[in-house]
């Protein structure tokens, strides 16, 4: 009962990427995370689940430091990837985020190119010296995302011509581009159709053999296909947070239970 | 944890299937204790009763199933559901099976009743059965009030019924010995002891059940086994 699909979870390392420890954050007087302790691990994907304002987002935006966008935002405890503490003074946010991808709710492409969308990031961060550099960027990372096949042939068409689903690889290729370590993906399936879905899920399984993916799904069921440990947040606090297969068949926090059976927590 | 879900059809699916288990483990009961008093008073009538009763509860097991397949298909329950759901399933198919034990317990009857009783030994099966019964009870109250420590019990009681198991072995074994003619009918009870044997092992699987739907593990020790029969020679001279 351990392993759902034995062949395919064999993957992981068991080594910590991120860490967090008495992680609170409050948006001015209010308090939406509690303390919250968690070592994310490296080449797994972690889901993150709760009830709308759980602070599952939120948390997730703490990890690239996202949050330092919102002025009225405050972070305290410490988050370390790698051992370092990202919120340091000599962290840059912007190095962080490229080693700490994201990918949003809405497919959000640049107003650009196929090629420029995903071209835009490596070029920023001085990726690839010469063109022909940057082409292998764009291609690998298009072929990562399962979507190369579909838009070799139109890459100067823009992004913004695709279909939802392929909208959203065009991002999650974006991502991938810059060589992040981690992913965090915040409900990226909740725009997109079953089939796109599906594709979007088998992809975060592939993905999961390079990096360290954590999603925030409403989803439960994605939760079960496409995550190794589950995290369940309610009211600020990280309630249980331990092996998908032990959280759907037997969660110890009996708020887990009612929360992940549709009972009202 | 709240008990009622947020969908109200899930509670009463739930609900629904659940009492198909208890109504089946109803008439596997009488079908356990009307086929051992059958036996004892040679009363084919009932025995004849106890067969056709069967097919009741072959069918429960069926609706049983589907209902399990549509919960899981339309709910895709998860923890203490999806718990629900799988012991169902199983407890439905030990049911079955103590069903087709008690059946199969009617059909000997009609030739046992053409040869001459053997001494006690009818009375003998029906004590054995009366203890099965009573477990099979107690698993499936344990079933229904989520109880551990009952289930445990009927775990530990399925030894006793292997130790009368034991004893009916050695009996039937000296009355052979004593007089061939006493063969064929030894022959055929010897079956219907190991039969209600068996219904005592399918009981405590039910109990297996309830443990692991309550505690979402298996239980950790091993089942007490007592039955020694597969290790027995021929009786001792006393």
């Amino acid at each position: 009962m351990n392993d759902m699909r034995i062949s395919e979870r064999h993957v992981r390392t068991d080594q910590i990427k991120f860490s967090g420890r008495g992680v609170r954050v409050f948006y001015g007087e209010t308090e939406a995370i509690k303390g919250v302790d968690v070592d994310i691990e490296d080449k797994t994907v972690t889901a993150f689940i709760g009830p709308s304002g759980c602070g599952k987002s939120t948390f997730l935006r703490c990890l690239n430091r996202m949050n330092d966008t919102i002025d009225i935002c405050r972070v305290q405890g410490k988050i370390t990837l790698d051992g370092e503490d990202i919120y340091d003074r000599k962290v840059d946010p912007v190095q962080l985020r490229a080693k700490v991808g994201m990918v949003f709710q809405k497919p959000n492409p640049f107003p650009k190119s196929i090629y420029d969308n995903i071209a835009y990031g490596p070029r920023i961060h001085g990726l690839a010296r010469t063109k022909a550099d940057l082409d292998v960027i764009v291609e690998t990372s298009l072929r990562r995302a399962a979507l190369w096949d579909e838009v070799k042939d139109r890459l100067a068409e823009p992004g913004t011509g695709l279909s939802g689903g392929q909208q959203q690889r065009l991002c999650i290729a974006r991502a991938i581009a810059t060589a992040p370590e981690v992913l965090l993906m915040d409900e990226p399936c909740s725009a997109l159709d079953p089939i796109a879905t599906a594709q979007v899920e088998e992809l975060i399984d592939d993905l999961r053999k390079s990096y360290s993916v954590v999603i925030v799904t409403h989803s439960m069921q994605q939760a079960a296909r496409v995550s190794q440990k589950t995290a369940f947040f309610h009211l600020g606090h990280m309630v249980e947070f331990g092996a998908t297969s032990d959280i759907f068949t037997k969660p110890k926090d009996p708020r887990t239970e009612s929360y992940i059976t549709g009972r009202i927590g | 944890m709240n008990h009622t879900h947020i969908a109200s059809a899930f509670d009463r699916d739930l609900e629904a299937v659940q009492a198909h288990i208890m109504k089946m483990g109803g008439l596997v009961e009488s079908a356990i204790r009307d086929a051992a008093h059958a036996l004892e008073q040679r009363d084919e009538d009932l025995a004849d009763e106890v067969r056709r009763q069967d097919r009741a509860i072959d069918e429960l097991e069926t609706l049983i199933n589907e209902e399990a397949a549509r919960l899981i298909a339309l709910r895709a329950p998860t923890a203490g559901d999806l718990r629900t759901v799988l012991t169902v399933l199983k407890i439905s198919g030990n049911l079955e099976r103590i069903g087709d034990y008690a059946k199969n317990l009617a059909k000997r009857n009609s030739v046992l009743v053409q040869s001459a009783p053997v001494e006690d030994a009818t009375s003998g099966i029906r004590r054995m059965a009366q203890a099965v019964e009573l477990m099979l009870k107690d698993s499936l109250d344990s079933y229904i009030k989520r109880d551990v420590d009952l289930a445990q019990d009927v775990r530990v009681r399925d030894g006793d019924v292997d130790q009368m198991y034991n004893a009916m072995f050695r009996q039937f074994l000296t009355y052979m010995m004593e007089d061939p003619r006493n063969i064929t009918s030894c022959m055929h009870l010897h079956f219907i002891a190991k039969n209600v044997e068996r219904m005592g092992d399918h009981v405590t699987s039910i109990a297996d059940q309830v443990i692991y739907l309550v505690t979402g593990d298996a239980p950790a020790d091993a089942r007490p086994k007592q039955d020694r029969t597969s290790l027995m020679a021929e009786p001792r001279e006393n």
